[in-house]
């Protein structure tokens, strides 16, 4: 066997045993295939849903409400029946002064949820308008449940009362209302298809899952496999073997990089059937209309980034003698992806100066979104390219010479 | 067979870490078929020496070579191949099977995995393990930890077995069936380095016997040689006569970088500034 050859086998040998001894802990396959999967269908279904629940267990509540002032024709009193609004009347507390708003020893009642809402009314005489306040408890739900349907059906009350001074003066409401109208689908109006529409949508959230996501998910392999080997005392007798450091290195990496690559995987796959089922497309996975050779960029600049992000994770992890030490260095390191990934979501693709690709963290994911809108720009690939490039081999040189560290061998026990 | 040839030789090795040096100026020469014991206190240096002798750490002054059959000198970091290590901490992954540990070594050696586990089945049944070879080490004992590493470090048919604590934990049988091993391997023509606290268990089972102290030689002789050298009538007398000056209490192993040390100074209130505090 080759020199070559025997090297190779070595890192997989290291990657294969480091996989193996990782997904043998459970908690491990909780973290790394079922949380990623799950975590966006989650937060697209079971939240809503959840909401949803709450708000129709809140709307079929009967809420006791009271009207202040001057009384209004009968069309609103059908709407608060039907709004399940069970209301009283009684006049207006004295020295309002025109101001409807002031609570004026009404703030008790709705602090103690007498009632959860008070509408006052004030009918103006010489031009017909009404004037009205409703006084609620912004803390309590159920005061504010009472404020939404009482604006609702004010609306509607407003609406009707509109439409019958526009006909009593021989108007048409809805040429009066609407004189400007759209005409026909306005979806059949948007030039960009479904896929690349769908490009557009996910380019929103791909990128910050995969830079968030990478990151933190290489953080406890990182740990377990450096810092953790250190304190348990594995890697003296690994470092004691005929394996070059940087082929332990290579082997790690590896390992680590395929935890987090299925994790990232995971979280994409789970992200497009959340948006599918939201969205109802005929199709499984709405995927992004991307050409091959934007596909292939995006998978290097997936590739780029996870072997800076991991390399430089196992520099630090493997700098430290116990699990402890590494998590507290590697923890807040998680800020450093977090804050540029953030930032670059919000930077505008349209006319973007070239030197944004050049900016660490920031240029894969400004580049993973142009690619995902099928957009191929040479200089821009070249500078993110070469950039990325350069990050890369500076963390993985970086990793190295960790990994030739004398006082690896020591640990903390 | 050439047992008595040069295998080893250390030529005025120091390994110095900031002040301390943790070995100091140290020159031996091991042959072929030697069982060679390291003896000394804590901090005397031994598991540096051991480190050393496995190409762990390179020398700040001084080498270590490694003279093949045909003549051919190495330096040691360079003939990892032909090294057995046992550390201390024996150094066994919990979540695989003893023999998923061993394997994971004989294939970053470049055996065969049939080869491997003939060779590991032979030392296996001389242990009496081999019935644990498909078991988690997770709930392995020390003993069988140990014995463990000890196939794991045999697998790969070594010339040079470093042993660090070698028996430690194990009970009166399982230290036996140990020292056996070690006997038998010394007399198919391997060389062993067997690193202990107990002067018994290096009479036992050492040809030779190495005492260090402060990071030095004080003694290397056979158990004979060091009772004469000494005129004393034991090994334990021995061994105090030669070590009877103060050990040094600077730890090696407590490096610490200057942002840490700045820290740690500032958040330790020192003895001084107590007393002082209480006197006020």
């Amino acid at each position: 066997m080759s020199n070559f050859a025997l090297r190779l086998r070595r890192v997989r040998t290291i990657a294969w045993k480091e996989l193996v001894d990782f997904v043998r802990d459970w908690r491990t396959l909780v973290a790394v295939i079922v949380i990623p999967l799950l975590i966006f269908p989650l937060l697209f279904f079971a939240l809503p849903k959840i909401l949803q629940m709450e708000a129709e267990e809140r709307q079929a509540n009967v809420l006791d409400i009271i009207i202040q002032g001057d009384s209004p024709d009968q069309d609103l009193f059908t709407l608060f029946d039907e709004s399940l609004l069970n209301y009283s009347s009684e006049s207006l507390p004295n020295g309002l002064d025109g101001d409807l708003s002031q609570p004026m020893g009404d703030d008790e009642r709705l602090r103690n949820m007498e009632v959860s809402a008070i509408l006052r009314l004030q009918h103006n005489q010489t031009n017909g308008t009404w004037n009205y306040a409703i006084l609620r408890d912004s803390t309590q739900e159920l005061s504010g449940e009472a404020f939404s349907r009482i604006l609702e059906d004010l609306k509607l009350w407003e609406s009707n009362l509109t439409n019958e001074t526009l006909v009593a003066n021989g108007l048409d409401p809805e040429d009066t209302l609407n004189p400007i109208r759209w005409s026909g689908d306005s979806d059949n109006a948007d030039v960009a298809s479904d896929a690349e529409q769908a490009g557009w949508a996910l380019s929103l959230f791909i990128p910050m899952i995969v830079a968030m996501w990478t990151a933190s998910s290489a953080i406890q392999p990182s740990i377990d496999m450096t810092a953790g080997e250190r304190e348990r005392g594995t890697m003296e007798a690994v470092l004691c073997l005929p394996v070059k450091r940087f082929d332990l290195l290579a082997g790690k990496w590896l390992a680590v990089a395929t935890i987090s690559g299925t994790g990232v995987i995971l979280q994409v796959v789970g992200l497009l059937f959340a948006v599918q089922f939201i969205t109802s497309s005929n199709s499984f996975l709405q995927m992004p209309a991307l050409s091959t050779s934007a596909f292939l960029l995006l998978l290097a600049a997936v590739l780029l980034f996870t072997v800076m992000v991991v390399a430089f994770e196992l520099a630090l992890a493997v700098r430290s003698r116990s699990v402890k030490e590494a998590g507290s260095v590697l923890g807040p390191m998680i800020i450093l992806i977090i804050f540029p990934a953030l930032f670059a979501q919000f930077i505008n693709l349209e006319g973007i100066e070239g030197f944004w690709f050049a900016i660490p963290v920031v240029n894969i994911l400004l580049a993973m979104r142009e690619l995902l809108t099928d957009r191929v720009i040479s200089g821009h690939v070249l500078i993110w390219f070469g950039s990325s490039l350069v990050y890369a081999l500076l963390a993985a040189w970086y990793a190295s010479k960790q990994f030739n560290r004398e006082d690896l061998v020591e640990s903390i026990s | 067979m050439n047992t008595l040839s040069t295998l080893l030789t250390s030529s005025g090795v120091v390994k110095q870490f900031g002040e301390i040096r943790a070995v100091d100026g140290v020159n031996l020469s091991l042959k072929r078929g030697d069982i060679v014991g390291l003896v000394g206190g804590n901090g005397a240096g031994k598991t540096t020496m051991l480190r050393l002798l496995c190409g762990l750490y390179r020398p700040t002054e001084g080498g270590i070579s490694f003279h093949s059959k045909s003549g051919e000198n190495r330096p040691i970091h360079e003939i990892r191949e032909k090294l057995g290590v046992v550390p201390e901490s024996t150094g066994l992954y919990h979540r695989l099977t003893a023999w998923e540990n061993i394997r994971y070594h004989s294939r970053l050696h470049g055996i065969d995995d049939d080869v491997a586990w003939n060779r590991t089945l032979r030392f296996a049944n001389a242990l009496s393990i081999s019935d644990e070879l498909h078991r988690h080490t997770r709930g392995f004992s020390r003993g069988m930890r140990q014995k463990t590493a000890l196939l794991r470090a045999l697998v790969h048919g070594p010339e040079i077995l470093l042993l660090d604590e070698p028996t430690a934990g194990l009970d009166v049988t399982s230290a036996r069936m140990v020292r056996e091993l070690v006997r038998k391997l010394r007399d198919e023509g391997g060389t062993v380095i067997y690193s202990t606290h107990h002067l018994a268990e290096a009479q036992m089972v050492c040809d030779r016997i190495i005492i260090m102290h402060n990071g030095q030689i004080r003694c290397d002789g056979t158990p004979d040689e060091l009772m004469a050298e000494t005129n004393t009538g034991n090994l334990e007398d021995a061994y105090v006569a030669l070590t009877s000056d103060v050990a040094r209490t600077d730890s090696i192993e407590e490096k610490e970088g200057k942002m840490a040390r700045i820290w740690r100074t500032l958040l330790t209130p020192s003895r001084h500034n107590k007393e002082v505090a209480e006197d006020e």
